[in-house]
């Protein structure tokens, strides 16, 4: 478990973020929407977590349909 | 070498009174304590002294902390009655664990009223970020729809049950579950009575409710 790597996708809004919640959980992809890390911002911010593992499978099923700033890895 | 100063052992505002006599007459001073209390009273009086900190946790229970000074000492900045004063009051003020538990009140899935949809975002934010809280909670109490966080397909179980893992006391409360119906639902923590909330509540030091 302490092994796991994680990565966080960074949308422009709230929104957005809410929204890939919403496609991920439809296709089945193990993702948590949590609180942007204070290392990568002190904005209030949430983000959407996900195994690194899965990072290209989110990417498949966001792409075009909900945008990204950026992924960071944790 | 730098000098080393044994504070383990010794209870607050000890450890910080011997850091600060012996980071005066020293330039680089090592500090061995057995509670984050000392660490954080210590962390601050080298942010107060602008010392150099650093710590390192050597085994479990164990904190080496090094304190290395630039220069001297700037009195104007340290008188000594008042920031012996200050030493002492910022222990009380640390002393989280000995000013009572600290107990976090689910009362709610939501965070704040006015819209549920955000409520519900931050809500997962706050029970996320509860586990990077130093120190944890002592007490989790869920009632009322609070409960709900606590069920098998809620989106804070994993955080719920890592806090539990992590020594928090979790209490959900049992009428709240019955009302609801998702009694055979509760994933983590355990299913609690009025008794045990109204007295967890009335004995805590602080209540943080979101």
């Amino acid at each position: 478990m302490e092994e796991q790597r994680y990565v966080v996708f960074m949308f422009p809004s709230v929104s957005y973020a809410l929204k890939a919640e919403k496609i991920l959980k439809a296709a089945g992809i193990g993702h948590k929407l949590i609180p942007v890390p204070r290392h990568i911002s002190s904005d209030c911010g949430v983000c959407l977590r996900t195994t690194e593992d899965k990072q290209q499978d989110v990417e498949v099923e966001l792409l075009g349909r909900v945008e990204w700033n950026k992924v960071v890895l944790l | 070498m730098p000098v080393t100063v044994d504070a383990r052992g010794l209870a607050c505002p000890q450890p910080v009174i011997m850091a600060k006599k012996a980071i005066e007459k020293n330039e680089q001073i090592t500090v061995l304590v057995d509670n984050d209390m000392a660490v954080e009273n210590i962390r601050r009086l080298a942010l107060k002294m602008s010392c150099g900190f650093s710590v390192t946790e050597r085994e479990a229970g164990l904190w080496e902390i090094a304190l290395a000074r630039a220069g001297a000492i700037d009195e104007t900045k340290e008188g000594r009655g008042s920031s012996a004063q200050e030493d002492e009051l910022s222990c009380t003020v640390a002393s989280g664990k000995g000013a009572g538990a600290l107990v976090v009140i689910l009362s709610d899935n939501h965070m704040g009223r006015g819209d549920d949809v955000l409520g519900d975002i931050l809500i997962r934010s706050f029970v996320h970020t509860l586990l990077q809280l130093k120190p944890l909670p002592d007490t989790v109490i869920c009632y009322n729809s609070g409960v709900k966080l606590a069920v098998k397909d809620s989106a804070v179980l994993d955080d719920l049950q890592q806090l539990a893992k992590d020594g928090v006391d979790i209490l959900v409360c049992g009428t709240c579950v019955n009302y609801f119906e998702i009694g055979d639902q509760v994933a983590a923590g355990h299913i609690s009575n009025m008794y045990d909330i109204a007295e967890t509540m009335a004995g805590a030091g602080r209540l943080l409710r979101p």
